[in-house]
């Protein structure tokens, strides 16, 4: 086992006791969130601006499921998971027709429509105010309504989630999509069909999406409009650029700290979006490699001074 | 990639864990927690500080004690948003030992924010243009301060056309959500009995900006009043709108559930002219906690206080009250103690109804001043009633509070 | 008419330096604060409407050159996270400076009051705005095709290492470029002041918009922008008189269609 698993063993057993349980949870949903997108996004250099469309679309549906047909738990995560990989399916084949600019507003239009459809549809939805009452039943007995079970709940599937990730990208799979990410053209050139390799990453990056908005809907009982829109959107690939795009943990770091800045900056000052502004700036011009960049550059300038 | 990285994530982690997450700091065992959940970000922005300012002031009335107990008062922000406010109610609840919640401002978190507090069984109190706290989705925990939808569309519509008995042709303009649909029915049931006829009425989404298509089909019409059902930036933009294409001030515009000053001071004179504003608070009320609220409030900030901080005062000096004759901090007696009381407060005669937990009290209605009448800046209306009919029987949708 | 004044500074600046400026809409708030606040110092709104957007050019100016400038070659992940920690600064520090509040402000009284159309009352303001932005458009376009430095912007956006091997200082065209596209926004900011009122959330709607215009138009297509900003404003006013709730909504389905059907837009060449 490497330091960064081990890292992350820890940071998993101890979190709950640092911060709240239900916090310590939404790191670790919204850090699949962002591993999903890093497919996309790191790895297969693809600017995904309507991951929200999936995130959203599989908490309604399971949300829906959950709380007018009582279903189970594996069967919800089951739906989340397949409506993230469906609704990308979608997306993603509209989208992988375009590049550079013309993808990203692309994607981020029809996140708008299928805002626009969770809006309208207020008897499914709710509209504008969120679908309440999604229940957490219990699994094998165990009852999940207990913040500290549910916890565990979300941090193993998290786990999982990072196992099979790893899987992927190190796996040819993983090489073809750095691949298209480099060059584009010579991968084609090679004999890949590079629209079907983008529309898979779609998929994969829809799925963990999807995983993640079935668990924050039973999180925190309830679907907000947001969970589909723009913020979610823009949410994810905020943090996953501040984590560092480039390394497979740079989603999770990214979770960590967008999640707390949100929370701990908003008790301090209302004007917060002002320092994240800030961040985001800094981390652009200085630390393109999020923060595992700029701890990695910190332990170089360290190690090269007790050299000296 | 590499050696290099992994090996940095490892301290990374540590780091991380040493930086430390905000310290949970619990509440002392004798302390009584209250939670404000304002909009500091998002859409209500603007109102969210304001907010807090009047449920501060209620609480510093006291000198930050209840019951002999010191109190500790925590503030969130709901960030407009039904999820983050989730999340921070609950963070509040389980971190902080808060178990009074007073807020949040839109309709929508405030659902959100009443099903926690029905999941975390903790006091709810919330002042909004939802019925469903009191209606639908009602349950033991929360409380509405606001008036009914009903109290207020009967209130406005009755003096309106006291003052208007000819102005018999209505088009309405409604903010396209749960809120302004029950308010457009009241209106129309309540407009029946005056013989109105209504030649148009439209829905806009919210946060709608681009008012002209909406006031160019109001205008063509040719209504002899035209009512908006909308809150907030709309209110103010759909109010700026009507009077650059000249709706107003030959036609009268209602603004059936509006914020009072702080929409008002967002206008200027000359487009408030023939505007008739309906509110459930206006600084002018002549009630002695009105009169002191306002005085006080004035003095500390300089202008007159609207609907927001007045409403984040008012209920928390009934909560206050709550706590005065439930003689206990334990969040089920400050319920049952809130449940049919009566008290003359802020507004006048006040009630919590123990069936649906919505508050009975008046709902004003004025008349915005032409600028030669205006004394000073904020002068901007005189209340010319109130009006106090609860909603009939008939529309209650709170069939069962239920239990603790 | 706003739309596509908007859409043409975007599509400048999108065009020239290839980069998705999310803050485009934060200078299109701050154009109308600083219309406002000069208004409140020299008292003249005519005055004020040519020195403010001067002020967010200025702005643009130093964005470009303390910021964007490094961002060239850097992808546009990181140019679209820039801009939008940028648009974020910007427009918290209007609350910061101004406030959370929002207020009106009334148009100079010579343009008060309105025009009986036969059909319809129509505010002299809004004639106004039309007539002004159409004049600006069409200064723009003429100093885009007829002038030198007009050409040599254009020519960047066709092709910009042909520029520089031109001898032409790549680095001022974008400077320039954006700083142009900057003072559109801010024009179009201080001109829609009277009209929608002033609030720190201004910019947000408008933003969405212009990619939208953009998009339509094809990227770094001027003209193209042009006439789908107008094209957006009839389409909005006409779907508004059937399906009011989706007006806003029916913008994006339409980009999304042009993206999916002709991504070089409905004018677009290339």
């Amino acid at each position: 086992m490497n330091r960064a698993t081990i890292a992350i063993l820890v940071a998993v057993v101890l979190l709950p006791f640092v911060v709240r349980p239900v916090i310590a949870a939404e790191i670790w949903l919204f850090a699949i969130f962002g591993l999903g997108l890093n497919l996309l996004l790191g790895y297969t250099g693809l600017l995904s601006f309507g991951q929200g469309t999936f995130f959203g679309s599989a908490a309604y549906v399971a949300g829906w499921l959950l709380k007018h047909y009582a279903i189970n738990v594996f069967f919800a995560l089951g739906i989340g998971i397949g409506v993230g990989a469906l609704s990308a399916l979608l997306v993603g084949y509209l989208c992988v027709q375009r590049s550079g600019l013309y993808f990203i507003m692309l994607t981020f239009a029809l996140n708008q429509l299928f805002f626009f459809i969770a809006y309208q549809w207020t008897s499914v939805t709710g509209g504008e105010d969120g679908m309440p009452g999604v229940p957490r039943p219990a699994l094998l007995g165990i009852d999940f309504k207990d913040p500290l079970a549910y916890y565990i709940f979300v941090a193993a599937l998290f786990l999982i989630s990072l196992w099979i990730m790893k899987r992927i990208v190190e796996s040819p799979l993983g090489r073809i999509l750095q691949a298209i990410r480099e060059n584009e053209v010579r991968a084609e050139a090679v004999g890949y069909n590079v629209a079907r390799f983008k529309l898979l990453a779609f998929v994969i990056g829809g799925a963990f999406s999807g995983l993640a908005g079935v668990l924050y809907a039973m999180l925190f009982g309830i679907v907000p409009l947001e969970a589909i829109g723009f913020v979610s959107s823009g949410n994810v690939v905020f943090a996953t650029l501040i984590g560092g795009s480039g390394s497979l943990y740079g989603p999770i770091i990214g979770s960590f700290v967008f999640i707390w800045l949100s929370e701990s900056m908003s008790v301090v000052w209302e004007r917060w979006p002002l320092l994240l502004g800030v961040a985001f700036v800094i981390v652009v011009l200085f630390f393109r490699g999020g923060v595992v960049e700029a701890w990695s550059r910190f332990w170089l300038w360290q190690s090269s001074r007790q050299k000296a | 990639m590499g050696n290099l990285k992994r090996r940095n994530l490892l301290k990374l982690g540590a780091a991380t864990a040493a930086l430390g997450f905000p310290a949970i700091i619990r509440a002392q065992p004798k302390e009584v927690v209250v939670l404000g959940i304002w909009p500091q970000t998002g859409a209500f922005s603007d109102v969210g500080p304001i907010l807090d300012r009047g449920m501060r002031m209620a609480l510093e009335e006291r000198d930050m004690k209840i019951q002999g107990r010191p109190v500790k008062y925590v503030v969130r922000d709901s960030g407009t948003q039904a999820g983050a406010a989730t999340r921070r109610v609950e963070e509040a609840v389980d971190g902080e030992g808060a178990k009074f919640v007073i807020g949040p401002w839109s309709s929508g978190v405030a659902l959100a924010v009443s099903e926690v507090a029905k999941r975390k069984k903790v006091f709810h109190y919330f002042s909004g243009g939802t019925e469903d706290i009191s209606g639908s989705r009602c349950h033991r925990y929360s409380f509405q301060w606001a008036a009914s939808p009903y109290t207020a569309a009967k209130t406005v519509v009755d003096n309106f056309m006291k003052a208007n008995p000819k102005a018999r042709r209505w088009h309405l303009l409604v903010a396209d959500y749960a809120f302004g649909w029950s308010v457009e029915k009241y209106i129309k049931e309540v407009g029946k009995t005056h013989g109105l006829e209504f030649v148009g009425a439209d829905r806009h989404p919210l946060g709608e900006r681009e008012f002209s298509n909406y006031v160019q089909k109001a205008a063509a019409n040719r209504p002899d009043a035209v009512a908006m059902i909308n809150f907030g930036l709309d209110a103010v933009s759909g109010a700026r709108e009507i009077f650059n294409f000249g709706l107003t001030p030959k036609v009268p515009l209602i603004m059936t559930w509006s914020s009072g000053v702080e929409e008002l001071v967002q206008l200027t004179p000359e487009i408030r002219e023939n505007i008739w504003v309906g509110s459930n608070f206006y600084y002018t009320a002549d009630t002695p906690v009105a009169k002191k609220f306002v005085a006080s409030y004035q003095q500390k900030f300089g202008n007159p206080p609207g609907y927001a901080p007045s409403a984040a005062y008012g209920m928390t000096r009934m909560m206050l009250h709550a706590f005065d004759k439930a003689k206990s901090v334990e969040v089920r007696d400050v319920i049952t103690a809130l449940e049919g009381i009566e008290v003359n407060d802020l507004v006048g005669r006040m009630r919590v109804d123990p069936k649906t937990h919505q508050t009975l009290r008046p709902y004003f209605f004025m008349r915005c001043k032409p600028k030669s009448a205006m004394k000073h800046a904020t002068d901007f209306a005189d209340i010319i009633a109130t009006g106090d009919t609860p909603l009939p029987a008939e529309y209650a949708a709170c069939k069962d509070l239920g239990g603790f | 008419m706003l739309y596509a004044l908007m859409g043409l500074g975007l599509s400048l600046i999108t065009g020239v330096l290839n980069i998705p400026n999310f803050a485009h809409g934060a200078l299109f708030a701050i154009g109308a604060y600083l219309l406002v606040t000069t208004v409140g110092f020299i008292g003249n709104f005519w005055l004020a409407l040519l020195v403010a957007p001067l002020g967010v050019a200025l702005v643009g100016l130093l964005i470009e050159y303390l910021g964007i400038r490094r961002l060239y070659a850097a992808g546009h992940d990181y140019q679209l996270l820039f801009t939008f920690g940028l648009a974020l600064i910007l427009s918290e520090g209007i609350i910061v400076i101004w406030g959370p509040v929002g207020f009106s402000h009334l148009p100079p009284a010579i343009l008060r009051g309105g025009v009986d159309l036969g059909f319809t009352f129509y505010p002299k303001y809004r004639l106004f705005v039309m007539g002004a932005a159409g004049l600006l458009i069409l200064a723009t376009w003429l100093f885009l095709e007829k002038t030198r430095y007009g050409a040599i912007m254009r020519a960047g956006i066709e092709n910009k290492e042909m520029v520089s091997l031109l001898g032409i200082d790549i680095h001022k065209l974008f400077t320039a470029a954006f700083a142009l596209g900057a003072y559109l926004a801010g024009i179009a900011g201080a001109l829609t002041a009277p009209i929608r009122g002033i609030n720190p959330n201004m910019g947000v709607d408008m933003l969405g918009i212009a990619f939208v215009v953009v998009a339509l138009g094809g990227l770094g297509n001027l003209l193209g922008a042009i006439a789908a900003g107008l094209l957006i404003g009839i389409a909005q006013a006409v779907v508004a008189a059937y399906w009011t709730e989706a007006s806003t909504a029916v913008i994006f389905a339409v980009m999304a269609l042009v993206l999916l059907i002709r991504p070089q837009g409905l004018f677009g060449i290339r």
